[in-house]
């Protein structure tokens, strides 16, 4: 019986539902202190100096600066700029000064008041529109921290040969990640100078890496556990590097136990957000509806440093043209910065941003060329063959037109398009219809997987109850997505074995190898593959010793949890018991192979830039009230191929979480900067959807396995989240007969933009 | 900060013991009913925690709902799970039964009071514009005896209320809908539920022969405080209900609010949604009394 394919339950769904998980806040850890981080009060200045009250007894407390850090006081992430603690120039409102760990929260709270700092205040730049209107008169005074272009063929030919061209700009805000559990870690110093962090991530062994050279630890020392996480969603992929040098510094200098956890207030107000982004497309095209040429500025608001800015950028670039046919394309991205908190990941990775342009600015030119959405799209849509903007050569893309295909025929597309209102004054409501096709590279860019060379491992051991059992080992992490039931049926088919033997513990680096971060719409299937390949080779081990043990040399083979040669056969249970007598617990590793044909060039973006693409498609039916200009979601109808589905179940409801959190994107979530400060910075002012926005959603899959990994899975993570937005604004225009291009779209900008167009 | 842990909490049996803590300085505290309001901001840093509180949750005096001479007298410790699940309340007042469905989620609905709701005095406040379009009175008392005060006197300023330190609100005393008359109710929040205002409205008329004989109109998030817009009530009585006054009501709806910017939205979004909403009313008022006649 295989496992791939079938609806099995959430392993931790039990737990989780009832209540009865034990997240980081709520272990044990006798005697362990708190810790509080001190920040700046401004978004930019010179730190001149730091006083500690006397009037204050500071032998309560233990007080960490950055003089107190043993190695460098930097975050080891891909742009290497930021300190761990600032001690000269602040970046931004909420940057972090100094540690305080006590007893109590309250007693580090309190501590933490009596610190006062000699800031000599800087003028800041502190939003993305700032940037740009600098940027449009004078660039030389921005800071970029990174730059990356794409260019395919001859811009200025291509739109030499266009008929028409459109030009026009799209506006994305910040977007919190707003998981149920808020972040936290544990620090527990060991007598030999060593440090256990514990709590919720995605990236264990970004914690247990990155942070060597700050804490000057050698790699022994520092270990790394994952605690049950309570989503993720990106906003825990590097900043609890930050957050584990927070609290380790507090566990080395007090000797003790240190506890570093935010309530929902400061989680919102100081950890990552997906970037704001800005992007002009300007595009050329014939009357026939042929794309001819495509520029793309790309701009992302970095924050106040460059973290891993770079590789949200190239993922962006990356997407800013996909999915369709074009020989002349110039695709220039950037990242600034502000004096904001610093951005971050965010499920998409600067696809949904990149996106949010191009599906829009596909139904500006299907109206200016007088065809439908659909037929525009079909007519550039990209076939087996087609090169992509980096000039791969798409083979296994059979999807992307069906996908579109089938969702049409699946919501009766044109019927509905011919109901849309398009800005009828005698409507009480206008109804309208909008259309996005879309892709998702799945894994690492290029040929990331294999410079990374992912590892995971299986051991096969006895369980508490002196049963045999296969414990997974690897460093991708549950966080609410499944992978604790998903990559446990792969094993179980690379196995040949039922599910029921086959464990998936919590990451441990001192137990796991590194199968890398679990982010990137790569677990399913990179670590899935490794996981795979792991299970047939420890299945060879087995059926080898099955051979010379039980069917006296004849080959066994292992099948459905039974070895078998001939006509006799015998249980996978007593061969592995057999086994673990005579030699003891086992390890099998694995290590994931690239598909050698991927050539990528890092340096110039051309080449191969992901491995394999999911496709997807998505329809968004609206109704606006006249009366108050709320826009009302009816229905959600979308197709997607995303491989092998794994387990039916768990991928449908990766759909519709994605697809939630997109609808808050597109229409509700809004952030403002303030004098530095987001201004909705809790659940009452940060507006997520609750149930009853939800709109019915209609999915299904399309299979189009990647057949180099067995057993075929593609990334699914990402893809609901990369095309929500642009149908929205689509089915706005085909009800409103408006095209808005900032999201959130809200009843007050509807407004705002219905109000211009009346006066012009 | 106080913490809540080691705050001081008194918790009187009658409401003569809860108004004698509350006469004198030395053992007043902040007074405490569901808390959805309070806590959130002691939590938030929003407001200051108090070092003492007295809580008003089980007063038998303050709870209750019942019809008296054409009048609901609500106590202030009514939750709105009680109000909105209330058949007097759904028959006799239902723009507050419909109010009252919109407030926070269905925890804050158990434990929130009406008392509560009118105290914290926001803008905001969900119930407040159904409560004043009923002309109806708030009885507060101290030591020394009640005082009733009208609704519409009662909601001051931003924030501000006319009840004194030493007092408590104890009743609402309602009149009711009457026969031939309607009410309706309408928040615009920031999402489908759970939802803060950003504007809501709500109306109690009488038309007769397309005439309107007597209207009540309230709106909430427009200005300091809730604002029954009388001058268009008094404008209105009398008139016929026809487009043209319908267009005017709404142009003096516009001219009466005087709302801001926001988290929650923009003073020009206000301001227009504001008339729309008038605009609602009364033509759902006058599409029903239509069709009545026919």
């Amino acid at each position: 019986m295989a496992a791939v394919g079938t609806s099995v339950p959430r392993r931790d769904g039990r737990e989780k539902v009832t209540g009865r998980t034990a997240y980081i806040d709520d272990m044990s850890f006798p005697g362990a202190w708190h810790g509080v981080v001190v920040r700046s009060p401004v978004a930019h200045g010179r730190l001149k100096g730091r006083h500690l009250d006397p009037a204050f007894d500071w032998s309560q407390v233990v007080v960490v600066t950055p003089e107190d850090i043993p190695g460098e006081n930097l975050v080891h992430e891909i742009i290497k700029d930021m300190p761990l603690l600032c001690d000269d120039e602040i970046q931004y409102l909420g940057e972090p000064l100094a540690l305080v760990a006590a007893p109590t929260k309250d007693l580090a709270r309190e501590a933490a008041g009596y610190i006062t700092f000699d800031i000599e205040e800087l003028p800041s730049i502190q939003t993305l529109k700032e940037v740009i209107a600098q940027y449009k008169t004078d660039e030389g005074k921005l800071h970029k921290f990174c730059a990356q272009t794409i260019v395919k063929g001859d811009i200025e030919k291509g739109f030499e040969e266009a008929d028409y061209i459109i030009e026009q700009e799209y506006w994305a805000g910040h977007h919190e990640q707003a998981y149920l559990e808020p972040q936290g870690l544990v620090a527990v110093p060991g007598e030999d100078g060593s440090v256990l962090i514990e709590g919720s991530m995605q990236c264990p062994y970004f914690v247990a890496l990155e942070l060597l050279p700050t804490l000057n630890l050698p790699p022994e020392k520092l270990r790394v556990r994952q605690a049950p996480t309570g989503g993720a969603f990106g906003g825990k992929e590097e900043f609890p590097t930050w957050l584990g040098g927070y609290v380790a510094l507090m566990a080395m200098k007090s000797k003790r136990t240190v506890k570093l956890i935010y309530d929902r207030h400061e989680d919102i107000r100081y950890t990552t957000k997906r970037h704001p982004s800005w992007s002009r497309y300007k595009t050329g095209f014939k009357k026939d509806g042929a794309i001819t040429a495509v520029k793309v500025e790309f701009f992302l608001d970095g924050g106040a440093y460059g973290t891993l800015s770079s590789i949200v950028l190239a993922r962006g670039v990356l997407h800013a043209f996909i999915g369709y046919r074009c020989d002349n394309v110039f695709i220039d991205g950037r990242v600034y910065r502000t004096h904001s908190f610093p951005c971050g990941a965010f499920r998409g990775f600067g696809a949904p941003q990149a996106i949010w342009g191009l599906e829009s600015q596909m139904d500006l030119m299907a109206r200016a060329c007088d065809m439908t959405p659909h037929a525009f799209r079909l007519r550039n849509a990209v076939v087996p063959g087609d090169t992509t903007a980096t000039g791969q050569t798409l083979a296994e893309c059979e999807a992307c037109g069906t996908v579109l295909e089938r969702t049409l025929e699946k919501c009766d597309f044109e019927a509905k398009l011919a109901r849309c209102t398009r800005g009828a004054q005698d409507a009480d409501t206008w109804y309208g219809v909008g259309l996005a096709f879309f892709a998702h590279g799945s894994a690492f860019t290029g040929d990331g997987e294999a410079r990374f060379k992912a590892k995971a491992a299986l051991d096969l051991a006895l369980d508490d109850a002196e049963r045999p059992v296969v414990l997974i080992r690897c460093s991708s992490v549950e966080m609410g997505q499944g992978a604790h039931t998903v990559l446990p049926q792969i094993v179980a088919d690379g196995l040949c074995a039922d599910l029921r033997f086959v464990q998936n513990p919590l990451p441990d680096t001192a137990l796991v190898p590194n199968s890398g971060p679990t982010v990137a719409s790569r677990t399913t299937m990179i670590v899935g593959n490794t996981l795979y390949g792991a299970g047939r080779k420890l299945k060879a081990k087995l059926e080898a010793y099955a051979s010379a043990r039980f069917f006296e040399s004849q080959a066994a083979i292992l099948k459905d949890s039974v070895f078998s040669a001939g006509h006799d056969r015998v249980d996978f249970e007593e061969v592995a018991l057999a086994y673990l007598k005579e030699h003891g617990p086992v390890r099998v590793e694995h290590q994931y192979e690239l598909d050698p044909k991927i050539a990528w060039n890092q340096e110039t973006f051309e080449g191969d830039a992901y491995p394999s693409y999911s496709w997807g498609c998505n329809v968004v039916e609206l109704e606006i009230d006249r009366a108050t200009l709320q826009i009302e979601v009816k229905k959600v109808t979308g197709v997607f191929d995303v491989g092998r589905v794994i387990n039916p179940m768990l991928a449908m409801g990766q759909l519709e979480g994605g697809f939630l959190q997109a609808f808050g994107y597109a229409l509700l979530e809004r952030i403002g900067v303030r004098n530095g400060a987001y201004d909705a910075d809790r659940f009452q002012t940060y507006i997520i959807p609750t149930m009853l926005d939800a709109p019915p959603f209609d999915f299904e899959f399309m299979e189009y396995p990647y057949t180099f990994s067995p057993p075929g899975a593609k990334g699914i993570g990402e893809l609901p989240i990369d095309g929500l937005s642009p149908a929205v604004a689509n089915a706005i225009e085909m009800a409103a007969g408006i095209r808005m291009t900032e999201i959130p779209v809200t009843p007050e900008s509807l407004f705002e933009a219905l109000r211009k167009q009346v006066k012009s | 900060m106080t913490r809540l842990d080691t705050m001081d909490c008194e918790f009187p049996e009658t409401l003569a013991d809860a108004l004698e803590l509350m006469a004198d300085d030395t053992t007043r505290g902040v007074p405490l009913s569901g808390g959805t309001d309070l806590m959130v901001q002691w939590a938030g840093g929003v407001v200051a925690a108090p070092q003492r509180v007295i809580s008003l949750a089980g007063l038998p005096e303050l709870k209750g709902i019942t019809l008296k001479d054409q009048c609901v007298v609500v106590g202030a410790g009514t939750t709105h799970a009680e109000l909105r699940a209330s058949e007097v309340i759904q028959a006799r007042l239902p723009a507050l039964a419909a109010a009252a469905a919109t407030v926070g989620a269905q925890q804050i609905q158990a434990r929130g009071t009406i008392g509560g709701n009118v105290a914290n005095a926001s803008p905001a406040g969900d119930l407040a514009p159904a409560l004043v379009i009923t002309g109806g009175a708030v009885v507060v008392a101290g030591v020394h005896g009640e005082r009733r005060v009208n609704l519409t006197d009662f909601f001051k300023g931003y924030r501000s209320i006319d009840l004194r330190a030493d007092e408590l609100i104890v009743r609402f005393e309602l009149p009711v809908n009457p026969d031939g008359s309607r009410e309706m109710f309408r928040k615009i929040g920031t999402r489908s539920a759970q939802a803060i205002s950003k504007i809501m409205a709500a109306c109690r008329i009488r038309i007769e022969d397309r005439t309107i004989r007597s209207v009540a109109l309230a709106v909430g998030s427009v200005a300091p405080t809730v604002i029954r817009l009388t001058e268009l009530e008094a404008w209105l009585t009398g008139r016929v209900c026809d487009e043209d006054t319908i267009a005017e009501a709404v142009r003096r709806t516009v001219s009466a609010v005087s709302p801001i910017d926001d988290i929650r939205s923009t003073a020009a979004y206000r301001e227009w949604v504001s008339g729309s909403m008038i605009r609602g009313f009364l033509d759902a008022f006058f599409n029903a009394e239509a069709r009545e006649r026919r």
